[in-house]
């Protein structure tokens, strides 16, 4: 806790809290990741689920790729959020809620790919000339969970600005 | 009508009281708001990157599949912008960032307009390795730059309440 207090009042935490731009620019980069690292997810469960089966399970690489910058900058603006605020934040639950579920949540799209991992191409779609590949249920049910995990943690971090206390005295 | 009392009018609107007085309405629509906008950007990356040739040996078809996802994103901020707007409109309407993003909204349709009529049905018949030509990409990369900006200003939105421009 004394780390804590320190922390708040670091230069970087009073910019974070009380400038007029430190703030908002910060949610800006974190809106942004947000949208590419859970737009990726949704649009690759979308496809394990069956939508669009021409488009190949291989092309979400590059995606993903692109969706890590997006994680590596809400991992970045995430914390600068808490420097902002570190003891505050940790007086709502959601903020916990949201940090359990964004775990979850990345481990559910690893989960995913694993259950992906050693599918083979169907010998009757190669046969066919189509390129289709073959998902199992189970990969179809590993599917399931990111999709309600980052619904999860977005309603968890929209629920922080609404429950979290006025800020704690010095 | 003038401006005011149109703002006004809307204002008093059933919609604008109910998210007012509603304890949960107005948070329940951010969050969708953040659903949607997730939405757009998973699918405008796959259809615009594809485009663009950065992911490349995929049928373009394929990846324009994805762009009912879009709209779908669209159709719900779109709803849950005009919640937000009935709740406030004295708020949203001076507010710089406000305008600016609405005119990106329009120019952004704009643009997915242009490349619907004049280019859809060609790069449809492109092979999967195939690049499509300097316009089709020039639509793609406008159309990722347009929605960045429109979802910086809705984020900065909060920051500019109160000015009217943003100088």
């Amino acid at each position: 806790m004394e780390f804590l207090t320190w922390l708040e009042q670091t230069e970087l935490s009073l910019w974070l809290r009380e400038s007029d731009w430190g703030h908002p620019i910060v949610l800006c980069f974190h809106a942004v990741g947000m949208g590419i690292v859970v737009g990726v997810s949704l649009m690759f469960s979308a496809r394990v689920l069956g939508y669009s089966k021409d488009f190949p399970l291989a092309a979400f690489d590059k995606l993903f790729a692109i969706a890590w910058y997006g994680f590596a900058m809400n991992a970045v603006s995430g914390v600068l959020l808490y420097v902002g605020e570190p003891r505050r934040l940790l007086l709502t639950p959601a903020f916990f809620i949201k940090m359990i579920l964004i775990v979850l949540a990345g481990l559910s799209v690893w989960v995913l790919t694993k259950a992906l991992h050693g599918m083979e191409s169907s010998p009757a779609a190669v046969g066919a000339g189509h390129r289709a590949e073959v998902v199992t249920t189970g990969a179809k049910i590993a599917a399931v969970f990111p999709i309600l995990l980052w619904i999860g943690a977005i309603i968890a971090g929209r629920l922080i600005g609404y429950t979290i206390p006025p800020p704690p005295p010095p | 009508m003038t401006e005011a009392e149109i703002l006004h009018w809307i204002r008093e609107t059933s919609l604008g009281a109910t998210v007012r007085q509603s304890r949960w309405l107005f948070a329940t629509g951010e969050t969708l708001h953040f659903i949607g906008l997730s939405l757009m950007v998973g699918s405008l990356l796959i259809v615009d990157l594809r485009l663009l040739g950065f992911i490349r040996k995929i049928s373009i078809r394929s990846a324009l599949k994805f762009l009912p996802f879009a709209i779908i994103g669209f159709l719900i901020n779109l709803a849950t912008g005009i919640l937000f707007f009935a709740a406030d409109p004295h708020m949203y309407w001076p507010n710089p960032a406000f305008k600016l993003k609405m005119a990106l909204i329009l120019l952004a349709g704009l643009n997915a307009l242009v490349f619907t009529v004049a280019e859809q049905r060609h790069v449809l018949t492109l092979g999967d390795d195939e690049s499509t030509g300097s316009f089709t990409k020039a639509t793609a990369g406008l159309s990722l730059g347009l929605w960045l900006f429109v979802l910086l200003l809705g984020r900065l939105l909060p920051a500019f309440e109160g000015s009217t421009s943003f100088f």
